[in-house]
């Protein structure tokens, strides 16, 4: 792809995903830490469509120019967002490169079980050691199933209706 | 032309990741505790046998908390802390289930035989 269309796309999924993240931010849920993962489409997006280099540099923009704007820079929050991006691209990406039969909801739903897991890994170790995380899990792994499933969908209905107009299309 | 997608949902790894996950999330049995332990502010763990009946007063950073063993259940049966939260949490039993009182800065948690990996 020409290098000034790649910039182009690049810098659109960057800031959907920022403002997504961003808005998605300001909306309490009931269970503290469940979040739809609005942003996660542009980056699985970008994951089929650009690769993981861009994908990663997508993320932890995300990551960093969503906590500035929410003034959470270096807070537990950041930390957890970011981990969480950038494990969920990789396995994503890997699910993707491997070739198995996933369809885009499946490969979201693998990103946001990876994301929730790194997160409770990370709280569990670091920032409260003892308590036991890994018994709420299931409250959260269930929710991350609808959430990674919606989000899936989503980029499902971008991809095929987009793709092939733009020329970005894989396969 | 669209169904040619290998990206198209609902293929068989997405029935099967779903289906692993909310096994996951349902089967994943609880174990039974072993033993109680009780940290105060982050510091002193004090550790009891979850099998014998014992009541424990517990200085917190409010003052003392009166905690109950009894019957293999543990609860805090008396706390200074406004809310009442701790004490509204009721018996608890299982490997991983605790108690927290975060005015009383008191944690009780249940350990089974061996440690997780992530609690390690």
């Amino acid at each position: 792809m020409r290098s000034l269309n790649r910039i182009a796309f690049l810098s659109v999924f960057t800031a959907a995903s920022i403002s997504l993240f961003v808005i998605e931010s300001l909306f309490s849920t009931p269970i503290p830490g469940i979040r739809l993962g609005l942003a996660n489409i542009f980056i699985l997006l970008a994951l089929i469509f650009f690769g993981l280099k861009e994908a990663l540099l997508i993320g932890i923009l995300k990551s960093i120019i969503g906590s500035l704007i929410l003034a959470s820079l270096l807070t537990p929050a950041f930390i957890f967002s970011i981990s969480g991006t950038i494990l969920s691209t990789f396995i994503m990406w890997l699910i993707i490169k491997s070739r198995l039969p996933f369809s885009l909801l499946g490969i979201s739903i693998a990103g946001a079980e990876a994301h929730i897991m790194i997160q409770l890994f990370i709280a569990a170790s670091i920032f409260l050691p003892g308590a036991s995380f890994f018994y709420i899990s299931p409250i959260y792994v269930l929710s991350s199933i609808i959430t990674g499933s919606v989000t899936g969908f989503i980029t499902y209905l971008i991809y095929s209706k987009t793709g092939r107009r733009y020329g970005l299309c894989v396969d | 032309m669209r169904s040619k997608s290998r990206f198209r949902p609902l293929r068989k790894g997405d029935i099967l990741i779903i289906i692993f996950f909310l096994f996951f999330a349902f089967f994943l049995p609880k174990k039974k505790g072993e033993k109680v332990i009780i940290s105060v502010d982050k510091t002193n763990d004090f550790v009891y046998p979850l099998n014998q009946d014992r009541e424990i007063i517990v200085k917190g950073k409010l003052g003392e908390a009166k905690v109950v063993i009894r019957e293999g259940k543990v609860r805090i049966l008396d706390s200074p802390c406004p809310l009442k939260i701790c004490e509204n949490k009721g018996w608890i039993s299982k490997k991983g289930d605790f108690i927290i009182c975060v005015p009383n800065r008191i944690i009780i948690r249940i350990e089974g035989k061996k440690y997780d990996a992530i609690t390690e």
